[in-house]
């Protein structure tokens, strides 16, 4: 069996409102194989965001460890961690976030912008990513011209321009009709058998959830 | 696509606010380089003005006469005098226009024979310079002055006197066209012996000031004290100066009004900044949750704040050259040409110098940056998880 992807040990993220101290996530642990397809589900404020964010290294533990990806997330100053998450996380949000005054082309070239990729190549591997998407046709449409299911797409084929070997999305359906929905879980499934990404999902919708092939539910900061 | 193309797209999200800011900015350009073009055609006279042409005025202020003898005595001792060329008189007349009296224009009682030696940087044709001397009630005037009234050779016309009240009539003889840029050229120039001859006997025979032209401008100092010295012992002193220094303490007794045209045009630019600056916040408040995004994906907060930087610069840029593309036209084909033509007294020169265009461009940009100093630091210190958390 090989080495998990994603170790969390004892990982703890509590935050400070004013006088109070809120514990969203207590001592927690967590093993991922890598190519695996994982839910997390649970209540509204069950810490799900919070993990997935620590995960995707966006924000940092108050205690306990995390190896993602063979790193000590712990041990990267914000620099190396901006890098780091750069080449390693796809990042698929509900909201999709696509830039507004890009193409959907340009939305997807952008993480590579912080690559040594040259323009030409560049350009080349957005086109694949959307073509991966199935949407080779909608390449020069604005995301306003885009249904919101072509807009996710676009999201997804965004997460996984620079080939990162995690993609971390946070409700992808959540913004879409139940046509829309099935079409994007079919991609991220798709991304995980035939590309072995590993897929770390959260989700509200047990429907969603049963793509995964595991599903974590949380509740109060800790795993059920 | 690349990062720099990213943030000059940017600006183009909003589009009105884009419009509207950029507008803003241009006004403030088009207003900063009316009044820096203003300076510096006040300037202008000082810059261009002859220095090796003096003037010997009385030592109290230029405002009161000399005797006309002193030019008799002037040009007799200009034998001795080393370095003088050429003098000749002039006498300040004062008159108006009868109708149009709001109007104002330099009309000037000259000596015929030699004034157009001396002033060789305003040309008359030969035949109309000889029937101006033929005609005592001849005047030679300015191009500009021509266009601004209408006035051609041959029209007679007449001229209401308030230092030397009465109607004074003329006939135009000729035109002179101005070979330097620093020359009025809305003047009107007639016979002193006009004046002298038509004024009652006590008031006769005082004129305004010598002009003289001389060998060298280096030399403008040392020739103007051996003129004064001349002098030294009658009833009368001198001051003689050069028509640069004499410019110059003209153009000091406006300071004031220099220095306040130079304060607002700065004013005008620092409010510009702070409308960019806001606009800019803006935008950056409303784009929270998209900068949380970019840093998820990996972006560096000094990408952030460049991106906020690049569209104030942007926004800067595009203000400043539609400003200057409005303000070009504006004064060097209309408000220029009618200062020159109608206030040619004052404004003998209105044209954007090149300097101006390249600061007022300059200041755009560099204010547009400034503003954004501010908001770009906001926008870097953005936590990711937070940003996100904020719909936009």
């Amino acid at each position: 069996m090989s080495e998990p992807i994603i170790v969390c040990k004892q990982l703890s993220r509590t935050f400070v409102r004013g006088s109070q101290r809120l514990e969203v996530l207590a001592r927690l642990d967590l093993e991922i194989e890598p190519g695996s397809f994982e839910a997390l589900m649970g209540p509204s404020g069950s810490g799900k965001t919070t993990l997935l964010n620590l995960i995707a290294g966006l924000d940092r533990p108050s205690s306990g460890s995390l190896r993602v990806a063979g790193k000590e997330l712990a041990q990267l100053g914000d620099a190396a961690l901006a890098k780091w998450r750069s080449q390693t996380i796809g990042f698929v949000f509900q909201h999709f976030n696509l830039i507004p005054v890009l193409t959907a082309l340009e939305n997807v070239e952008l993480p590579l912008l912080l690559t040594s990729v040259r323009g030409g190549e560049r350009k080349r591997r957005a086109q694949t990513a959307l073509r991966a998407v199935g949407l080779e046709d909608r390449m020069h449409h604005r995301p306003t011209q885009l249904s919101g299911g072509q807009e996710q797409r676009v999201g997804i084929a965004r997460a996984i321009v620079h080939d990162p070997a995690i993609i971390v999305a946070d409700e992808p359906t959540g913004e879409l009709d139940r046509e829309s929905a099935s079409e994007v879980l079919d991609l991220l499934t798709k991304l995980n058998e035939d590309f072995n990404k590993t897929i770390l999902m959260v989700t509200h919708d047990p429907l969603s959830a049963e793509r995964a092939k595991t599903i974590h539910r949380l509740d109060k900061g800790q795993l059920l | 696509m690349n990062l720099g193309s990213l943030a000059v797209r940017n600006i183009r999200r909003n589009s009105t606010r884009t419009f509207l800011t950029a507008l803003g900015v241009a006004v403030a350009v088009v207003s900063f380089v009316l009044l820096r073009t203003t300076l510096s055609a006040w300037l202008t006279g000082v810059e261009h003005a002859a220095e090796d042409r003096l003037a010997t005025m009385n030592k109290i202020t230029f405002v009161m006469p000399l005797p006309r003898r002193y030019y008799d005595e002037f040009n007799g001792a200009r034998g001795t005098v080393e370095g003088v060329k050429a003098a000749t008189f002039q006498t300040w007349f004062g008159a108006k226009h009868p109708t149009r009296t709001a109007e104002f224009f330099a009309n000037i009682a000259v000596e015929t024979d030699t004034f157009f030696d001396v002033y060789s940087d305003m040309a008359v044709p030969a035949d109309r310079l000889a029937a101006w001397k033929e005609n005592r009630q001849g005047a030679i005037i300015g191009d500009a002055l021509s266009k601004q009234f209408g006035w051609n050779v041959g029209d007679e016309i007449t001229l209401t006197g308030t230092i030397f009240p009465g109607d004074w009539k003329f006939r135009i003889e000729g035109i002179y066209t101005a070979t330097r840029r620093a020359v009025d050229r809305s003047q009107f120039l007639f016979h002193y012996d006009y004046l002298n001859q038509s004024i009652p006997e006590t008031r006769r025979d005082v004129i305004g000031w010598i002009s003289c032209t001389i060998d060298g401008a280096s030399r403008g100092a040392e020739i103007a004290n051996r003129i004064d010295h001349l002098f030294e012992e009658q009833e009368i002193q001198t001051k003689t100066l050069s028509e640069k220094a004499l410019q110059q303490e003209f153009v000091g007794s406006a300071s004031a009004i220099l220095t306040a045209l130079d304060v607002v045009s700065m004013v005008i630019m620092l409010i510009m900044m702070l409308i960019l600056g806001n606009t800019i916040a803006m935008s950056v408040r409303e784009r929270t949750h998209e900068y949380g995004v970019l840093l998820a994906i990996g972006f560096r907060p000094h990408h952030i704040a460049a991106f906020v930087a690049g569209e104030a610069v942007a926004i800067g840029l595009l203000g400043g050259a539609v400003g200057l593309l409005v303000a070009y036209p504006l004064v060097q084909q209309g408000l220029g040409r009618y200062l020159e033509e109608n206030m040619g007294s004052f404004f003998p020169y209105f044209r954007i110098p090149p300097s101006v265009a390249v600061i007022a461009i300059a200041l755009a940009v560099t204010l547009a940056a400034l503003a954004a100093v501010i908001p770009a630091w906001r926008a870097a210190r953005l936590n990711a998880v937070e940003a996100l958390r904020r719909l936009g």
